[in-house]
């Protein structure tokens, strides 16, 4: 039986530009009790498509043509119901989980209340006691515990509690289709994976429907059945998700698969490098950088443990540090940079305390030391275009000889990263998407040629295709001008290739370090194997486990919280670990 | 994907599945859409600068098309009406006076032209005055903070608990007659805290700011974060902000001057309110006397407010509508 069947729709954008086809032309059926993806980068129209099921599309969007039937309403085309007819069938006949739970519950409701609102607004006549009893079903059902949850209220649960009282709503009044929208996108992948296995199985109980909006190959492999494959409004590739993964047609379906890096898989970096690599080394043995028992607090929060490492430049290697948000991770980058100072110990730079630099010397500092900031959209002055942030330290470092000799490091250092200069120097930074930005920032900092490179997830916002090659060219560059690089990241798969040396962080604790190979490729440690399972790679055989066995996984993990032991793995030259 | 041509489709009506919402572009919404490829085109902001401009157009024009020396008592006959239009007497207005005369037979055109742009002076002057400590101080507060933070948000907050009104009552009474600059200066210190208030709370947000940061890591200097990276961004508040004070300043001289306390010998359109109110125009039907001045307060005032709004949508988009 088909729950929902859309016939050749297509949706409009009518814009001051001209009309934007968001969709064209697409026809898709959603079988009883089966699982479809809709994958495809931002812009391909996968959330529009399953938007106007729900007849919700944003303010000027709308369907040009097509029809969208739905099983539980017999021929009636769902374009043509009314306002309030509409209304009737959302949330009884389809259900929509939305991606930021975190904004999508009323702060000021409990839990169940929540629930309620959702049964009320469908069903009149409901006695109090009944409504409790289905509240409490629902959330039993997906693994919250009735009697303490439901009396709670948003701000007090974490963020994959949150994202199952959405579940739990969704389903409430047993939809025949449920749309989740990138439902795990803000969680980790610890609690993506517990959050996604409830979903499954909550789903598979009500025997609905499921559209599951993502762009993660690896959390669609392990999540659907049949797997739609969107790029620029059209489906391009539609099919089980098993054929689809070891059989693609389309070229972007293969580009989308092929791009996703796998723990032990084919590394993307050159064997042998191109040059040797050129170093940087101080005559009495200072090391680049070092860390003496630093610690950071936020009140009575601790961020970061004391730690202490010290890593010689001689011969430029890529130190990453990985874990889930939270982990004290961006902490640790933050003191590197001397932008905040620790509670404990010191950080020092070629033996100078970072803190204690002089005006005079601080320039000298800055310009060795650079970073890449996380969140590429801020990291733009909207008032100028963005190669005001190029053009402006490298002239404030005394690197530009000339104008020329500016715009020449710009556009080299743009095609390093895959940009075309031309096209993207004299915009505005709203004009550029998150990947374009991320990867100009990247350029940045790499045509500074510093000593040392704080990279905190530098290609997070890079489609997949990207990511791999601009690590690449860090990689390359890291050898042809010494920079030593520190790598923030929560992505194991690309640490695990680029780097030479892994630390994971937990609370604020090492609890596992060593070279990548034996650290991810092998891990001991409860935490980093539970990290590394959870990852969901784009092999369907490979089983991710029930949510109870998440369950089990995060109270494992819960027990081990207070003081987890540092599982040393082995050391490399030139990099030194201690706690403490 | 983008279509140029918006022609065709901007009337889909005959294709349109029944039941999809209506697209229901018309001509006009095209056109009003096209507008805000450029944010400064704001009808609003284009109407409001136009009505303050015609009040400055005033000043300029009518000092040279007509005798500023005519504000004076006894340059006409008394109490004649604009022209045309017959007063009290049966006497018939004539163009030697286009809009009247006071009792006292000063020529109003001539008393707009001097005062009307004098009160306008005085509110930018005193809206100047303040923005520019405003700027000064919030910035001081936001960046240097601590014990400097502190000093500076308290007075600010006390200040803003005192009615102005009151204080300058007393101040102007006990000062006598006063020149329009010093009450443009009386006025400012009491227009400052708002936006010391609004910048340092912007500067606080903003220095954690990405690009703040990357600033901080090109090397820049304080003065350069400051006047380079931050003040550009914050154009928008202090335009809106500087608008608003020039509101509160106009009302708060206007006020003063109707209740007789501001400048005795210079012309402005609260002043000639004041006398007319003093003259009785009111009972004697003397409309254009207190009328026209009021009139063009009016229009200095949604000159001001229509500025405010369009620099609202300029700054804020979700405020555009379609």
């Amino acid at each position: 039986m088909t729950v929902l069947d859309i016939r050749n729709i297509s949706i409009d954008f009518p814009t001051s530009k001209g009309v934007v086809h968001a969709v064209s032309d697409v026809s898709l059926s959603v079988p009883q009790g089966r699982r479809i993806g809709f994958i495809g980068e931002s812009g391909s129209g996968k959330t529009t498509t399953a938007l106007a099921a729900m007849r919700m599309l944003a303010a000027p969007g709308f369907v040009s043509e097509g029809e969208i039937h739905l099983n539980a309403l017999g021929d009636t085309d769902i374009l043509s119901l009314s306002e309030e007819e509409m209304r009737r069938v959302r949330l009884r006949k389809i259900s929509y989980i939305p991606q930021g739970a975190m904004n999508s519950l009323n702060p000021v409701m409990r839990v169940e209340t929540q629930i309620w609102d959702g049964i009320l607004a469908h069903e009149a006549g409901v006695t109090q006691a009944e409504l409790q009893r289905r509240s409490d079903a629902v959330l039993e059902g997906v693994g919250l515990d009735p009697k303490i949850v439901g009396r709670l209220y948003p701000h007090e649960l974490s963020g994959g509690m949150k994202q199952r009282v959405c579940i739990a709503i969704g389903v409430c009044l047993q939809p025949d289709l449920i749309i989740a929208d990138e439902p795990t996108s803000a969680l980790d992948v610890i609690t993506q994976r517990h959050v996604m296995q409830t979903l499954r199985e909550v789903q598979a109980r009500i025997g609905a429907g499921l559209i599951l909006i993502g762009h993660d190959m690896g959390l669609m492999a392990q999540s659907v059945d049949d797997l739609a494959v969107l790029r620029l409004g059209e489906l391009v590739e539609f099919g089980p998700v098993r054929q689809i993964l070891e059989n693609p047609q389309h070229p972007y379906t293969k580009e989308l698969i092929s791009s996703v890096p796998l723990v032990g898989g084919e590394s993307f970096l050159d064997p042998t490098p191109a040059e040797v690599p050129k170093g940087f080394t101080t005559q009495d043995g200072t090391p680049l950088l070092e860390l003496r028992g630093v610690g950071k607090t936020y009140g009575a929060v601790t961020a970061l443990h004391p730690m202490s490492f010290t890593l010689d430049g001689a011969v430029p290697k890529i130190i990453s540090i990985v874990g889930q948000s939270g982990s004290g991770k961006s902490t640790m980058g933050s003191l590197m940079l001397g932008f905040s100072p620790p509670s404990t110990g010191e950080v020092l730079f070629k033996g100078q305390d970072i803190n204690r630099i002089g005006k005079a010397d601080q320039l000298t500092f800055r310009k060795q030391v650079q970073a890449v900031f996380q969140d590429p959209y801020a990291c733009f002055n909207p008032f100028y275009r963005v190669d005001h942030a190029l053009k402006f330290p490298f002239k404030r470092f005394g690197l530009a000889q000339s104008e020329d000799h500016v715009r020449h490091a710009m556009e080299e250092a743009c095609r390093a990263v895959g940009l075309d200069p031309s096209l993207v120097l004299s915009r505005y930074p709203h004009q550029l998407s998150g990947g374009q930005r991320q990867r100009l920032i990247v350029a940045r900092a790499l045509m500074l040629s510093p000593n040392l490179l704080i990279a905190d997830e530098p290609v997070s916002m890079v489609d997949a295709s990207l990511r791999s090659s601009i690590l690449k060219n860090i990689h390359d560059l890291k050898d042809r001008h010494g920079i030593s690089i520190i790598y923030i990241t929560h992505d194991l798969a690309t640490a695990y290739h680029v780097s030479d040396y892994v630390m994971v962080l937990y609370k604020g604790h090492v609890v596992e370090a060593g070279p990548p190979k034996d650290v991810i490729g092998d891990p001991k440690h409860t935490y980093t194997r539970l990290l590394i399972d959870s990852i969901p790679w784009p092999e369907v055989g490979r089983d991710w486990g029930s949510a109870d066995d998440a369950r089990a996984a995060l109270d494992e993990l819960a027990r081990i919280g207070g003081t987890p032991r540092t599982v040393y793995r082995g050391d490399i030259p030139g990099f030194t670990l201690r706690q403490g | 994907m983008v279509e140029q041509n918006l022609g065709d489709k901007a009337h889909p009506g005959a294709t349109r599945p029944p039941g999809a919402p209506p697209p229901d572009l018309t001509a006009r919404q095209v056109r009003r859409m096209k507008r805000f490829d450029n944010p400064w085109r704001n009808p609003k902001l284009i109407w409001g600068a136009g009505l303050l401009l015609s009040i400055v157009a005033l000043g300029i024009l009518g000092r040279l098309f007509w005798d500023t020396d005519l504000v004076f008592t006894g340059s006409g006959m008394p109490r004649q009406a604009p022209v045309g239009v017959e007063n009290i007497r049966g006497q018939i207005g004539s163009w030697a006076h286009p809009l009247g005369t006071d009792v006292s037979g000063k020529d109003l055109l001539a008393l707009l032209i001097v005062g009307a742009p004098n009160s306008l002076y005085v509110g930018v002057l005193a809206s100047l005055i303040g923005m520019s400590t405003g700027i000064f101080l919030g910035f001081t507060a936001g960046f240097v903070g601590g014990r400097t933070d502190d000093v500076i948000r308290v007075l600010s907050d006390v200040m803003i608990t005192i009615p102005p009104l009151l204080i300058l009552v007393v101040f102007q009474a006990a000062y006598g007659d006063i020149s329009l600059t010093l009450m443009a200066l009386l006025i400012a210190a009491f227009v400052w805290q708002s936006p010391t208030r609004l910048i340092r709370a912007q500067v606080l947000s903003m220095r954690e700011a990405g690009y703040v940061q990357m600033a901080r890591l090109s090397g820049a200097s304080t003065g350069h974060i400051m006047f380079r990276e931050m003040m550009p961004n914050l154009v928008p508040y202090l335009f809106g902000s500087f608008i608003a004070n020039v509101t509160t300043s106009i009302v708060t001289a206007v006020g003063l001057e109707v209740l007789g306390l501001g400048p005795q010998r210079i012309p402005t359109l609260g002043r000639v309110i004041y006398d007319a109110i003093n003259s009785g125009a009111l009972i004697q039907n003397l409309w254009w006397w207190w009328g026209i001045p009021t009139l063009l307060l009016a229009v200095m005032f949604i000159g001001l407010l229509l500025i405010n709004l369009g620099l609202d949508e300029v700054s804020n988009p979700r405020l555009r509508r379609l």
